[in-house]
């Protein structure tokens, strides 16, 4: 099945909704599409907890976009472009206001103007803020905001591949998953809107379990350049035993981490700001005490513990109440009676499809939110940065897809490329395969966790490489056992799994690659910054024969040049 | 850490081979503190690939993967299986899919007529603001009026009122708790102009007045809201702006009067006040039937003997008007902002 559109947008969290909201506003005569291989409202975007930066001063009355900028460029370790973090933190007052002026239900201040807290890493209070369900209410306004524009949505649709001729989009080729049918979406402009990968980590990772990359994964194997994989994120305060996370809001309500000892160790690492130090130092730090033996010890592994106590029940309640029932549910445990056990956990990939403002190589194509890079978080996001960056460039990209979708043209998907789709599922289900999915897919998770952690080394890297590249080759016998097509998960489980590891193996080799510790890359062999050989982006290309090539790009700078980096 | 063996008794159907549902058990170890959707992981990686079910973020917002456990509709990913087990644990746990929904495959269920009815009643904020002047001030809005929306805002579309509620097993088309509780979200919010017009779709047939009142959205909300309190304000708030011509307005109206009146229902005349004198004509041969087996309602119906009582009662809740539900079960009851004013 054949379907024509002017835009197709993969993806239906944060920013694929708002790129097609703008679309549609900018240009009503262009016709959209949303493909989703979840109902909107179920994307990662409603698992953001804390927050939303913006300079709106409500707080401190001083606050400036400049100061955002600076806090933002200094939080990636001076790797994000400069560009583009303007741009982002230029548009944050007006993306928020309108989400606001859209129906998103923020906490207010007693003036009634939307209600701001402290962040991790920021000299300023500016994250705006639904109490801890921050994203889960902005993804349902937009997603309301859809359904009142009439947005065409193709829910529970998976990618398979992005098209193009010569560099000229052409759209992307799906599989119905309710039907297991292949169908094709022909349209000259497509915005990838995937989310993140950071569930290659999987068990010791705070993502859903579609976080898996899919839409980097198609444009890795169709030229575009992956660039700076190597960083990925690792959030402070995931619970023990599930990962699950507990959010930063919860220190910028003024959480205390201790160690076994009850000290609040943070004033031996950012003496300043204390827990709220930018999240890669506080991982770190973290996991430092736990290597040192001043962690707590338990069943479940090692941990530190994060007391809310302190701030009492009724603000618990009142600004955590999410954050209270996870740790009820999951550890058994009541913050208002007991602190949490958390330890630091994978969360957040800076990385990702190669953009200069959400634009990619293929003319057509953009990308935008955590599948893209763009770069505005370079080697370290900060906090309640992420709903800004979905947001900014989601508009971004929506407005000027309308614009360039009408001077485009598609001439079709190639039946050779639809009948190569189909004779690779078709293949899963081969009964010389006997590979498993689960096993592949724990390994990885481990190989991953074991040597591309927080603490990096040549030797565990060379290692982490090694088998990567082994679970590869396994994933070529990996078994379909499901060959029904309706709805068929068995499927979707190894087509994510395809991806995770063709991305896996792109932060691997680029962490290895990179001699250097910038924000959350830390190499114990080079524990210095090195700005003369390093400070560049990575880039990462996926040949035909399946093996990744490096390349580097420079950074772009501004009004901020390089400084040593203490919080 | 502690260890059991549990059984799990799992309803499947693949309507490609399977002429109709039907049970499949498993038996797997499990520890303490495993989560449902952990164990149905476990059996899909390692007993039966072809298990299929929705999950997504793990942790209780995403809202993919509500079932049925036991027979009642809950999240997998935050349900523990000590907490469900019975007979000492050694009944198997009973897992179904979400009622009142089509079952695509085993625990998948469709859920389209959700979003269709989220469409239907509008289920958005359209605010004052034009077009060209979004984004450049706030809204002034106070906690309170924040407050009045906030608990409403949790709903993450799990489906599990949906699949809960006494109306949906009778009438696939009736608008249902979670449409409703967006409604009172939405009529609530004080940057909305659609009052009015939401309110007047959603009082149509099939709609706020079909409500039960068994609760039974409310009791097994997986976020805790007090949808029935939403569903009362809706209520109120179309009497509040006058649409009380309605059959379902007309019918509570009946009922209002009449007990305050004589403190019992006058069953006899309750056809001919909720849909007039036409309505009440296609009512008659259900009355015959209804008759002839014998169900007549009492033509003459005596006023009670404590009637000030129950007037005691009425005032009392004049008195009350627009404070909280009484009798809500939650720590934080649903509010109504005051509205009044009727709608052209």
């Amino acid at each position: 099945m054949e379907h024509r559109y002017d835009i197709v947008i993969v993806g239906a969290g944060g920013g694929g909704m708002f790129a097609a909201l703008e679309a549609v506003r900018t240009n009503p005569r262009v016709s959209v599409a949303v493909i989703s291989k979840v109902y909107p409202t179920r994307s990662h975007t409603s698992a953001a907890q804390g927050g939303v930066n913006a300079a709106l001063g409500n707080k401190d009355r001083d606050d400036t976009v400049e100061l955002h900028v600076f806090d933002t460029v200094k939080g990636s370790d001076y790797l994000a472009d400069q560009d583009a973090v303007d741009y982002l933190c230029g548009q944050a007052p007006s993306v928020v206001r309108e989400l606001e002026n859209l129906g998103a239900p923020f906490s207010r201040f007693a003036d009634g103007t939307i209600a701001q807290r402290p962040f991790g890493g920021t000299v300023k209070d500016r994250c705006c803020y639904c109490a801890d369900k921050t994203g889960h209410t902005l993804l349902h306004t937009l997603f309301e905001q859809c359904l009142r524009r009439g947005v065409t949505f193709f829910n529970e649709y998976f990618l398979l591949s992005l098209e193009h001729a010569d560099g000229d989009c052409q759209g992307v080729i799906t599989l119905n998953m309710a039907t297991s049918a292949i169908e094709t979406f022909v349209a000259p402009v497509v915005i990838l809107a995937t989310g993140g990968h950071a569930k290659m980590y999987w068990n010791r990772s705070s993502n859903a379990a579609g976080n898996t990359g899919d839409g980097q994964a198609a444009a890795l194997r169709a030229g575009i350049p992956l660039k700076d994989m190597e960083f990925i994120q690792f959030h402070p305060t995931g619970l023990r035993k599930s990962g699950l996370l507990v959010t930063e809001g919860a220190r910028g309500e003024g959480g205390y981490l201790l160690n076994r000892h009850g000290e609040r160790f943070m004033a031996r690492y950012a003496p300043q700001k204390m827990e709220l130090g930018p999240r890669d130092l506080v991982a770190r730090s973290m996991e430092t005490e736990i290597i040192e033996g001043n962690g707590f010890e338990s069943d479940a592994g090692s941990y530190i513990e994060l007391d809310l106590r302190h701030l009492g029940a009724e603000a618990i309640k009142k600004k955590l109440p999410q954050i209270r029932e996870l740790s009820m549910h999951f550890e058994g445990v009541d913050p208002i009676e007991e602190p949490i056990p958390v330890r630091p956990t994978a969360h957040y990939s800076m990385g990702g499809i190669d953009a200069t403002m959400a634009r990619t190589a293929i003319r057509g194509v953009y990308a935008v939110g955590e599948c893209a890079c763009v770069s505005v978080h370079g080697a370290n996001r900060l906090g309640g940065n992420s709903l800004l960056d979905i947001l900014v460039f989601g508009k971004r990209a929506g407005q000027e897809a309308a614009l360039e979708a009408p001077e485009r043209k598609a001439h079709g998907i190639t039946p050779p490329a639809v009948r190569r789709a189909a004779d690779e599922i078709r293949s899963y289900a081969n009964h010389e395969r006997y590979e498993r999915y689960g096993i592949i897919r724990e390994e990885m998770g481990k190989a991953m966790g074991d040597n591309v952690g927080i603490y990096r080394v040549e030797e565990r890297l060379r290692t982490g490489v090694d088998e990567i590249h082994a679970l590869r080759e396994r994933f070529r016998r990996i078994r379909l056992f499901d060959t029904g097509t309706v709805y068929n998960t068995n499927l979707i489980q190894i087509l994510e799994l395809k991806n995770m590891l063709d991305l896996a193996l792109c932060v691997a080799v680029t962490a290895l690659e990179r001699q250097e510790s910038r924000g959350s890359h830390y190499r114990e062999d080079f524990p210095r910054r090195d700005d003369g050989a390093w400070h560049r982006h990575s880039l990462c290309t996926m040949g035909s024969d399946g093996e990744v090539s490096l390349g580097h790009k420079a950074v772009t700078m501004g009004k901020y040049s390089l400084e040593t980096r203490s919080y | 850490m502690e260890r059991r063996e549990v059984s799990f008794r799992i309803q499947r159907y693949n309507p490609q081979v399977d002429r109709a549902p039907f049970y499949d058990n498993f038996r797997i170890a499990v520890e303490k503190g495993i989560t449902i959707l952990r164990a149905l992981n476990y059996i899909k990686e390692h007993l039966e690939p072809r298990l299929t079910f929705r999950a997504f973020c793990q942790a209780g917002i995403c809202g993919s993967c509500a079932i049925r456990i036991n027979g009642v509709s809950r999240l997998a990913c935050t349900t523990q299986v000590w907490d469900v087990l019975t007979g000492g644990g050694d009944d198997p746990i009973l897992i179904e899919p979400l009622d009142n929904l089509e079952v695509i495959r085993d625990l998948v269920v469709d859920i389209d007529p959700i979003m269709e009815k989220l469409k239907r009643n509008q289920s958005w904020v359209k605010p004052a603001i034009p077009e060209e002047e979004l984004g450049r001030k706030e809204h002034i809005v106070s906690d309170e009026q924040f407050e009045t929306i906030n608990a409403a805002s949790d709903c993450i579309l799990c489906g599990s009122c949906y699949s809960e509620c006494s109306m949906m097993q009778v009438n696939r088309d009736y608008i249902s708790p979670p449409v409703l509780l967006k409604a009172f979200r939405m009529n609530n919010d004080t940057r909305d102009t659609l009052g009015c017009q939401r309110l007047r779709e959603v009082t149509t047939d099939n709609g706020l007045w079909d409500c039960a009142h068994c609760y039974k959205c409310m009791e097994h909300c997986t976020k805790k809201i007090p949808i029935m309190d939403g569903i009362h304000h809706l209520r109120e708030e179309a009497f509040a702006r006058g649409m009380t011509h309605t059959e379902g307005a007309r019918h509570a109206q009946a009922f209002f009067d009449d007990i305050r009146d004589i403190g019992r229902l006058k069953e006899v005349t309750l056809p001919l006040r909720t849909k007039g004198v036409l309505g009440s004509l296609g009512m008659v041969p259900l009355a015959i039937k209804m008759g002839l087996k014998g169900r007549k309602p009492p033509l003459l119906v005596k006023r009670i003997p404590d009637i000030e009582r129950v007037r005691d009662i009425y005032d009392r809740l004049e008195a009350d008007r627009g404070g909280e539900v009484v009798g809500a079960i939650h720590e934080l009851p649903l509010r109504s902002a005051p509205r009044s004013g009727g709608c052209l």
